[in-house]
């Protein structure tokens, strides 16, 4: 290791350093300044990040290649946005210490570390990292029971499936020699290659939580602190999406793995949208939405081909802003209470107009209605399913898309068309969850609007 | 014919105007005003087109037929361009929406009295939508605009509506989301084909009108592009949300739909549908008039079953498009002008006879025809509108739908008498239900002691430009016949 190697992986020292001063911080300084400090961490690595030139530290396993710095800085402001909308939502929760900020930060790090891996034991280690985060940060809210529950659940299913995906890198490994990522996802082949593969996709589909590994997702999300969830649909997700496009590009031979993928994408998206009909709970409904979106992704990743993986990972991004919109809303408009049921959003839509309005946008996108960046990433997916000649399946998310439209509109339905009874008018969001809610509201709008850029820009990076 | 990027300005005029109207969100003699102005600046700037469109030279850079037109590179890398272009069609069609979005602004002056800011949000956003559906020429911009102006609409239903209005708003939003999500695979399926096959990828129209795909699936596409246009239109049998959303609508939000959003379906059959799938629409020629001739029938004969007027007159709108898909069903120069003036009159009379159901709504709180009688008597001048336009429906030759249906069934003979046969059997029975609503609503003794005033002077006033409209253009269509010359020749292939 030299000091080029540490200029480097700059953007993820700043991450990890942050983690640990905003843990000494809060040991040293009375108040709370975790957000600030981590807020700067994160902004510090997506700049750092920006301006640096791509580089490899071959020593150490990670390449800052345009897909890592991108995807590092997606990160860095997914972090930097939780910082914000978990800024309040902690006081009211009675969230305290400087561990939340830290963890956020530490699983950024993880994160950042997975896109920038060029060695499968790094990549496992990226993941691992990250996922150990949300251990924690799932299980944080210690006063209910359901959070803690829910933590359970994900430390569960989430060893398992990290013991998977050892086992598939193991085999592929094995296969090849080489732990080197594009080297061993091409070099594997044979029926250890392949049993790999299948080990890969089980432990991932957990990740992802693509049906029929989805089991442990509406529990968490219903059960863990909501900008946690915000965190953990979006950053987490985007996190395997990143881990899929690192290793299927290289492969020699994707036939094999059509079969499972396309039963994972077509199970998504049906039982993904079908089961988000019947759920009354907010969250609950959210997290079945979210594990129909990662069905489309699915697609995309089948399709294949650079259009294939363009959109997946334009999706990412996209996925990441509205999730973010959402859930930040959601725990925006909680106050001190947990939102449940749908119906508890009657009226908000004139009470509460901002977070409302914030609310009912991200709803049309996730619903892929034009002209948001729902719509843009969902047309991109299509696109690329088509051209990839997967038309049954396109027909067929097609149409759970247009089922997927009523879920969602029926949150806009409650927030709009059935007021509530002397609803009192609430008070505004705080200031940092209005600056969060705006700025993410704003990408919905404006990714969707002019989508252009952040097309070149996923060309660019996966060429 | 300027340099102003003008087709841009229309749609962004609307869009001016739902910025300016946020200031004053909660003050409702400030909104109304304003979101007036913006629409009457709109009419007046599509007015002055209508006006100057005939005889001016194309575009540079332009398409044939395309007097303005604007292109710009959007989304280069799926080729997508923001590309605009205003031929006589498209004029023409401008040219109403503007005029009833500044009918539904007045016909609503009074009734909304809640939310009244958000209400005139939406029929200004709504307005920018369906003038961008009328002006895309390129296939992801037109249905970018396509999705958009349903948000307004189900917002304008459940939020102001009567009766079941959640139901109606979520299926009218479910109804027609479901159609145009094929016609999203099926477009960009013709962009795949289309450049597999030229070697040209492109959304824009002309581009891909120029050589038609001869791809297997072509009659797969032209299905998804129909299914959309024809839930929109509506065609028997997917006219079922029509009735519901229309009902269920406050009075602004019927007069839109019924005037504007019906029409986009059929415009979106005669810009895209037809020039992009030219052999396979062919093919669906015998399904398509089979559907309109049925709609005819169907829907007048269940119209004249209604208790409920504004049921009643919504019923009257699918027969009504019935017409229309009939003469675009013939694809021959004179039906298909016929079809494209009957959308204009049919959005005229209509927007009048809801608007008119509507004041009586405001006044009398029920829609149903039974408790009213005798108003004749009581409330001549909105007896005399309502008589007229009544009439108009029922195509009364003088008035301006006659005109219309007439040169969609002379057109339609020559290609295809059976169906005009058929057609005119269906000519009868809206003159029988019409006859009906007129007579118990107007002629019969008063059934129940309602207090009725009649018209204001603003209602007054609207209506007598709506009769003069309707009343000048059954006598004398020829200006606009003479717009759609050019485009209609260009379309069927003939030459101007």
């Amino acid at each position: 290791m030299t000091a080029a190697d540490l200029w480097t992986i700059m953007p993820l020292l700043i991450l990890a350093c942050g983690s640990v001063v905003v843990l000494l911080f809060g040991a040293i300084v009375p108040g709370r300044y975790g957000t600030a400090v981590g807020v700067a961490a994160s902004l510090g690595a997506a700049l750092w990040a920006l301006q640096t030139p791509p580089a490899a530290a071959t020593a150490l396993g990670v390449a800052l290649t345009p897909f890592a710095r991108f995807f590092i800085v997606l990160f860095a402001l997914t972090a930097a946005t939780v910082l914000l909308l978990s800024h309040d939502y902690a006081v009211r929760h009675r969230l305290g210490g400087e561990e939340y900020p830290a963890t956020v930060l530490f699983a950024a790090f993880g994160m950042g570390t997975l896109a920038a891996a060029t060695n499968l034991l790094i990549l496992f280690l990226g993941l691992e990292s990250l996922t150990f985060a949300f251990y924690i940060l799932v299980a944080y809210d210690h006063r209910r029971p359901a959070s803690g529950e829910a933590g359970l659940k994900y430390l569960l299913l989430g060893a398992i499936s990290a013991a998977f995906i050892a086992f598939g890198i193991a085999l592929l490994y094995g296969a090849s020699g080489t732990l080197d990522i594009a080297r061993a996802v091409n070099g594997a082949t044979g029926g250890v290659a392949r049993a790999g593969w299948g080990f890969l996709l089980a432990g991932l589909a957990f990740k992802v939580s693509l049906v029929p590994a989805h089991l442990w997702t509406p529990d968490v999300y219903q059960g863990g602190p909501t900008p946690v969830v915000a965190f953990l649909s979006t950053g987490s997700k985007g996190a395997a999406i990143a881990f899929f496009l690192l290793l299927l590009p290289h492969l020699a031979d994707p036939a094999p793995l059509r079969g499972p993928l396309w039963g994972l994408a077509l199970l998504s998206m049906v039982v993904g949208n079908l089961a988000a009909l019947l759920q009354p709970n907010l969250k609950r409904m959210l997290a079945y939405s979210s594990i129909a979106q990662m069905g489309y992704v699915a697609l995309a990743l089948l399709a294949g081909g650079e259009r294939g993986y363009e959109a997946a990972a334009f999706y990412a991004v996209a996925y990441t802003v509205m999730n973010l919109t959402a859930f930040g809303a959601v725990a925006s408009l909680e106050g001190e209470t947990v939102l449940e049921g749908v119906e508890e959003l009657r009226g908000l839509g004139y009470s509460r107009p901002f977070r409302g309005g914030v609310l009912a946008l991200a709803m049309f996108a996730l619903a892929g209605i034009p002209p948001t960046v729902g719509f843009a990433g969902k047309f991109a997916i299509f696109f690329a399913a088509l051209k990839g000649g997967e038309v049954p399946l396109a027909v067929i998310g097609i149409l759970t898309a247009a089922v997927s439209v009523y879920y969602y509109l029926r949150v806009v339905v409650n927030l709009y068309l059935r007021p509530a009874e002397g609803a009192a008018a609430g008070g505004g969001p705080t200031a940092t969850e209005g600056v969060a809610l705006s700025l993410a509201a704003l990408a919905v709008v404006g990714i969707g609007l002019f989508p252009g850029p952040l097309f070149d820009l996923v060309a660019a990076i996966l060429r | 014919m300027t340099d102003y990027p003008i087709l841009t300005i229309l749609i962004l005029l609307p869009l001016a105007g739902c910025l300016c109207l946020a200031p004053v969100w909660n003050c409702r003699k400030a909104v109304r005003p304003i979101a007036l102005g913006f629409a009457a600046a709109e009419l007046a700037l599509s007015g002055w087109l209508l006006v100057a469109a005939p005889g001016v030279p194309a575009a540079p850079g332009a398409a044939a037929g395309y007097f303005l037109w604007e292109d710009a590179a959007w989304i280069e890398r799926f080729g997508i361009r923001y590309l605009l272009g205003m031929d006589g069609i498209s004029c023409l069609m401008v040219a109403l929406t503007a005029f009833v979005t500044v009918v539904a602004m007045i016909v609503s002056w009074r009734g909304v009295e809640e939310r009244t800011g958000f209400h005139y949000f939406l029929i200004l956003l709504m307005e920018s939508g369906i003038v961008g559906v009328f002006l895309s020429l390129d296939l992801i911009l037109f249905y970018l605009f396509w999705e958009l102006m349903l948000i307004p609409m189900f917002f304008l239903i459940g939020i102001w509506g009567h009766g079941r209005r959640v139901y109606s708003a979520v299926k009218f939003f479910l109804y027609t989301l479901f159609g145009s999500l094929l016609m999203l695979l099926a477009i960009v399926g013709v962009y795949l084909i289309h450049g597999a096959e030229s070697g040209v990828y492109t959304f824009a129209l002309p581009a891909l009108a120029r050589a038609p795909i001869a791809h297997a699936a072509a009659p797969w596409l032209f299905g998804a592009f129909l299914l959309a246009f024809a839930i929109k239109f509506p065609l028997f049998p997917l006219h079922t949300w029509l009735p519901d959303a229309h009902t269920d609508a406050p009075t602004a939000g019927s007069v839109i739909l019924a005037a504007l959003l019906l029409k986009t379906g059929a415009y979106g059959l005669v810009r895209f549908g037809y020039p992009l799938f030219p052999q396979a629409a062919k093919g669906f020629a015998p399904l398509l008039f089979a559907l309109a001739v049925i709609g005819i029938l169907y829907a007048s004969w269940v119209a004249f079953a209604q208790e409920d007027m504004k049921r009643m007159v919504a019923y009257s709108s699918v027969g009504h498009m019935g017409f229309v898909a009939l003469g675009i069903a013939s694809w021959s120069p004179v039906a298909l002008s016929g079809s494209i003036l009957q959308m204009v009159n049919h959005g005229i009379t209509t927007g009048a006879l809801f608007a008119l159901v509507g004041m009586l709504d405001e006044r009398a709180h029920t829609r149903d025809i039974a408790a009213y009688g005798g108003l004749w008597g009581k409330v001549p001048v909105y007896s005399f509108f309502f008589l007229l336009f009544a009439m108009a429906s029922a195509g009364l030759p003088g008035l301006n739908n006659f005109a219309g249906e007439f040169l969609i069934l002379a057109g339609v003979f020559r290609t295809t008498p059976l169906a005009v046969v058929l057609a005119f059997v269906g000519i009868i029975p809206p003159l029988v239900y019409t006859v009906r609503l007129v007579q118990e609503v107007l002629f019969q003794t008063e059934r129940r002691p309602l207090v009725l005033p009649d018209v204001t002077l603003r209602e007054g006033t609207l209506l007598a430009v709506l009769a003069a409209i309707d009343v000048y253009l059954g006598f004398h269509p020829k200006p606009l016949l003479d717009i759609l010359k050019v485009p209609v020749a260009l379309l069927t292939g003939g030459t101007p």
